[in-house]
């Protein structure tokens, strides 16, 4: 969709902007405003019209290939020669760059490769990067400078594109309320003469090279803090370099070309493109001793923020015991730029069309991406499940390769996550640590083959129940009291901000404090005791050698829990039937763990760490476990807030599920 | 010890040593990117089989003449795992530095076409190898579900040399084939150290009816736009239970070394919708009578198989019911090959009335079911018909196999005094 190609036939240059002043000048006139949307309408009914049909020619014509192809392989055709494109000697670009408050443009040689004029979106600076030496579109950012923090984020991607790129800049609405000094600088470092003293709805449009020659810029003041600078519009040349020029000259291997395929396509991924100095796109991390899971593929979920996902990958082919050959990415829809990062790790990606809306696309992706991972790898008997925000841990395959055993022989298992839920900064401490908890976290986890074919794959809500998948796949209905094995400290660490159903304040909140291994290697201690039976002895050996707390003192206080470090402590909080988790809600919300719903627990048992101390929450009388209660104990018990505020929460859980 | 031999080679005529050198030196370009190859050629295959215990006894043993790598031909075919390489390009500029020249033949993966919009890179399926007037065709083999091994038709698209070499002449890719995965063995064949099948006669056997038949995803994906599927608790626990009937009847025909196809109902659904149909209610296999063994019966019971009804007798209309978990039958029919048409019979237990059913003649195909390799006739379009008429594309749930059946004959009534062999009811 990015892809762009100058088209030396077609030269709309004036055509476009006799169009553009026209419909501008009308756009001003109430009376032709109407229409101007009824010819909008048709127009877009013509469009409509023209697409359907060509997508019904396209799909004969594909069809018809096919049913040809299938005769004998000698069968003599037809030899039609395909018509090479003619060789583009054009070496000038024209450039249209348009700001306004509602609207913003860029059109390069008349394609128009941005434009953005959606209501209460896209809001400060469009910044486009072009390569020198074909014009093709390599990176497409806006960074929403009228709110904090955006403009950092802008000096940092500005900083990692290459030297002699071509720059293009435009505000839409707002973009300088939050533009600081640094940013302003690195602006005028570029050229830009303008950019130092934007201010409040000014408009603005820049194109310059980097580290060269400045194409053009206009600037339009706002005459007054209510209302927006008149719209801008530029138009100016660009002049193409070789393509030698534009590339840099890393010796000749495999690797490289990869590097080079890249590099020439897209902008943003610093280092990785340096001339001087790139940074590895292979790391042969040290193999795994008895990799039980070398051969089982990994599936990565993916959707458009190729950012995210070559960090993903970064850390999942940095991973000991890694085998890159079993790792397929799902790209749900045909984005290109998920693609070019997949291919730069020499890893297959495969696209999915995309099929429903929001969350029940989400889990058409998911269905579509397992039941093609068990026909890739059709001996599996398991399969990773990764997404595109997640880091892995460097020990991630060893924490799998010494449990993996246990999902293949415990029935009562559904699944191992690598994600601990109430795993925070404050509340994780062991890395040999395993639990069992009647929750499915996900976030990095492995599925049994078995599990997938027999139960889930057939019955995988469809397309119109606009489900999330997760929230299915916990449903008692489908886990039948099964549980899933989980570490202490998280082995993955999920670093998404924009997402679905994500937004910075909920991953500030509830993801950025937890815990997350670093250490490799970690020797996983007693496996065995995390079978059904198994756990039950090493819980109530737990209990019985755990200290009883203080009840009469406030739990949500830090001296609840003595200052001492090593030892295991119970409390008794009050939960009256197996479905009743007021006060662990309560408890969970004044611990700062997770509290959207219940996570981690096991028979009415949670366990985690307080001041490294373990620290066991044992709900009464629900639990089995209440029995370990001495009799002079009264379980805490926690109000709930008032009403207005629970419902408030209600939303939030929702949002919360897909991540 | 080789290079001796080439002078030797040499000696002869030079289109004889030609094709040694050639595979000689593909073997060496192979072995130095660690690619483990095995020969499936059926021309060198052949002759290899007439001295194999031989070959076996003496795995390093001097070839005292080039018997088999110098017979003429014009290709020697070898199969490569895929998922033993990393599919390094490397490979193929040192092929270049050889003198070879090469060509590659790829196509879309069938795994994935099973699948509702997914669109996955395109596979190698051949890769040919031609130095001077040999060539080597080397053919991808894929791991499919069902525990076999799978390759691709052979299709060239237009820009490619139609030329390049005599591709009517290849031993693999008129069709795409299914195999079972081979135990291997190496042995020195004419001083070349090469992997060849363990028993290449059982290979080469395997190879005469090898045909493969991809489902057809798409229309099975049009058939479900027109009638979306039942996904009903119902229809998941059917298919589930009729899966699981099928891979254990399939086992234990397999076990006893009887072929068997996907017969009626269950042909129907995989020719249609690449699926069990939920509302069927029971798994139909067929069997040619020539094939019947006296064990089948024991054996499904062993397998916990029940025999429910028993019809009909080995030289006429014999059928078999067996009781599979939960309500689902397995019928088996046995089919009888006259000279322009296949037959086979029914019978009902309360008349004793016959009925016959006609096919037209057909071979049998593999294909993957239910992540099972298992036969289907060929023909199924003509099979297909000839039992469910022209209208086999409307879903029926009320199905009379006496009389809705197109290709349903009267065939008269079993006498009284035979009843308790031909009609046997548990």
């Amino acid at each position: 969709m990015e892809e762009w190609k100058p088209n030396p036939a077609v030269k709309p240059h004036k055509k476009r902007s006799w169009y553009l002043a026209w419909k501008y000048k009308l756009m001003n006139q109430r009376a032709l405003r109407k229409l101007c949307q009824t010819g909008a309408v048709l127009f877009l009914l013509v469009t409509v019209i023209v697409n359907i049909k060509l997508i019904l020619d396209t799909r004969r014509a594909a069809y018809e290939e096919e049913e040809e192809s299938a005769q004998d392989y000698d069968d003599e055709m037809l030899n039609v020669e395909v018509p090479r494109h003619p060789v583009n000697n054009k070496k000038v670009l024209d450039v249209e760059v348009y700001s306004s408050r509602s609207k913003v443009y860029v059109a390069v040689d008349g394609t128009t490769v941005l434009e953005d004029e959606a209501r209460e979106q896209g809001r400060g600076i469009h910044v486009i990067v072009l390569n020198q030496a074909t014009g093709h579109v390599m990176a497409k950012r806006v960074f929403d400078t009228y709110s904090p923090h955006e403009d950092e984020a802008m000096v940092l991607f500005l900083n990692m594109v290459a030297r002699g790129r071509i720059l293009i800049f435009t505000i839409k609405d707002e973009g300088s309320f939050h533009l600081k000094e640094t940013a302003k600088n690195v602006l005028k470092s570029l050229g830009s003469q303008v950019a130092p003293f934007l201010s409040w709805r000014d408009m603005w449009t820049f194109v310059g090279k980097k580290g060269g020659e400045v194409y053009g810029e206009k600037h339009a003041k706002s005459p007054a803090l209510s209302t927006w600078g008149d719209p801008v519009l530029l138009k100016t040349e660009v002049h193409l370099t070789s393509v030698e020029d534009a590339e840099c000259h890393w010796p000749d291997t495999e690797l490289n070309r990869r590097r080079r395929r890249f590099c020439s396509k897209v902008e943003g991924y610093g280092s990785v493109c340096s001339c001087k100095d790139p940074t590895p796109i292979e790391f042969n991390p040290d193999p795994l001793k008895d990799n039980k899971v070398f051969d089982v593929p990994v599936a990565v979920i993916a959707g458009n923020r190729p950012n995210y996902l070559y960090r993903m990958l970064r850390s999942l082919l940095s991973a000991q015991g890694v085998n890159p050959q079993m790792i397929t990415v799902f790209i749900d829809g045909y984005y290109e730029e998920p693609m070019d990062v997949v291919e730069l790790f020499g890893l297959s990606g495969i696209q999915h069309t995309p099929i429903s809306i929001k969350n029940a696309r989400v889990s058409q992706h998911y269905k579509a991406s397992l039941t093609a991972t068990f026909n890739l790898f059709p001996d599996a008997k398991f399969a990773v499940v990764l997404e595109e925000d997640l880091d892995i841990s460097v020990d991630f395959f060893s924490f799998l390769s010494q449990s993996i055993h246990l999902l293949e022989e415990d029935e009562s298992l559904y699944c191992i996550s690598a994600w601990n839920d109430q795993g925070y900064e404050h509340t994780a401490e062991d890395p040999s640590l395993l639990y069992r908890v009647e929750t499915m976290p996900g976030l990095g986890w492995v599925l049994r083959k078995s599990l997938y074919k027999d139960e889930l794959e057939p019955k995988w809500p469809t397309p119109e129940k606009l489900w999330d998948w997760d929230m299915w796949m916990r449903m008692p209905e489908q886990r039948k009291g099964r549980e899933c094995i989980i570490p202490d400290i998280s082995r993955s660490y999920h670093f998404g901000i924009v997402g679905l159903n994500m937004n910075g304040y909920f991953h500030e909140a509830y993801f950025k404090k937890h815990k997350f291994n670093t250490v490799p290697n970690v020797q996983l201690k007693n496996v065995e005791s995390l079978r059904k039976d198994n756990y039950e002895t090493e819980i109530h050996r737990l209990l019985g050698e755990a200290e009883v707390l203080d009840h009469s003192k406030n739990p949500c206080e830090d001296s609840f829990v003595p200052d001492t470090e090593g030892r295991v402590y119970v409390m008794f909080i009050r939960m009256e039937q197996e479905a009743d988790f007021t006060t662990w809600t309560q408890l969970a919300k004044c611990l700062h763990i997770w509290d959207l719903d219940v996570r981690g627990n096991h028979k009415g048992l949670w366990r985690l760490f307080r001041k490294k101390n373990h620290f066991l929450v044992v709900g009464v009388p629900a639990s089995p476990y209440s029995s370990k209660k001495p009799s002079a104990v009264t379980p805490i018990y926690l109000e709930p807030p008032a009403k207005e505020e629970g419902a408030v929460a209600v939303p939030a859980v929702a949002a919360a599920e897909q991540t | 010890n080789g290079a001796a031999f080439s002078k030797v080679r040499g000696s002869q005529s030079g289109r004889d040593s030609t094709r040694w050198h050639v595979v000689r030196k593909f073997l060496g370009l192979i072995s130095s990117h660690n690619i483990p190859v095995y020969l499936i050629d059926p021309l060198v295959l052949g002759l290899v089989d007439k001295d194999i215990e031989q070959i076996r006894s003496s795995p390093d043993g001097p070839s005292p003449e080039c018997k088999y790598f110098c017979t003429p031909r014009d290709f020697t075919t070898f199969a490569l795992l895929d998922k033993t390489w990393k599919h390094e390009v490397s490979l193929f500029r040192n092929a270049e530095k050889m003198g070879f020249q090469w060509l590659k033949i790829i196509n879309k993966d069938p795994r994935l076409d099973g699948m509702d919009d997914l669109s996955g890179m395109e596979i190698p399926l051949h890769y040919i190898f031609k130095l001077a007037s040999h060539a080597i065709h080397l053919v991808v083999f894929y791991e499919r579900s069902g525990n076999f091994l799978w390759h691709g038709p052979l299709r060239l698209k237009h820009h490619m040399d139609r030329k390049f070499v005599p591709f009517r002449k290849l031993h693999f890719g008129r069709y795409p084939g299914a195999y079972e995965k081979p135990e291997l063995l190496l042995v020195s064949i004419d001083d070349l150290k090469v992997q060849i099948p363990k028993n290449p006669s059982s290979f080469l056997e395997e190879m005469s009816h090898s045909r493969f038949l991809e489902c057809r995803y798409r229309e099975a994906r049009a058939f479900f736009q027109l009638y979306p599927d039942d996904a009903s608790l119902d229809a998941v626990e059917f298919r589930k239970k009729a899966k699981s009937l099928l891979h254990l009847s399939a086992l234990t025909l397999n076990n006893l070394g009887v072929k068997f196809w996907l017969s009626s109902g269950t042909c129907l659904g995989w020719y249609r919708q690449c699926n069990v149909i939920p509302h069927s209610k029971d798994v139909d296999l067929g069997i040619f009578i020539r094939d019947y063994k006296a064990d089948i019966i024991p054996a499904f019971q062993k397998a916990g198989l029940p025999l429910k009804h028993k019809f009909g007798k080995v030289e006429d209309s014999l059928e078999l019911s067996f009781q599979g978990e939960g309500d689902v039958k397995l019928d088996i029919f046995f089919f009888y090959e006259e000279d322009d048409h296949i037959w086979n019979g029914g019978t009902q237990a309360k008349s004793g009335k016959k009925f016959k059913y006609l096919f037209p003649k057909f071979t049998l195909c593999w294909t993957e079911f239910v992540e099972l390799k298992v036969h289907v006739p060929c023909e199924t379009l003509q099979y297909v018909e000839a039992n469910y008429g022209p209208e086999w594309k409307v879903p029926v749930k009320m199905w009379d196999w006496k009389s809705s059946p197109s290709n349903v004959q009267d065939n008269g009534v079993w006498p009284i005094d035979e009843w308790d062999n031909v009609i046997q009811i548990y």
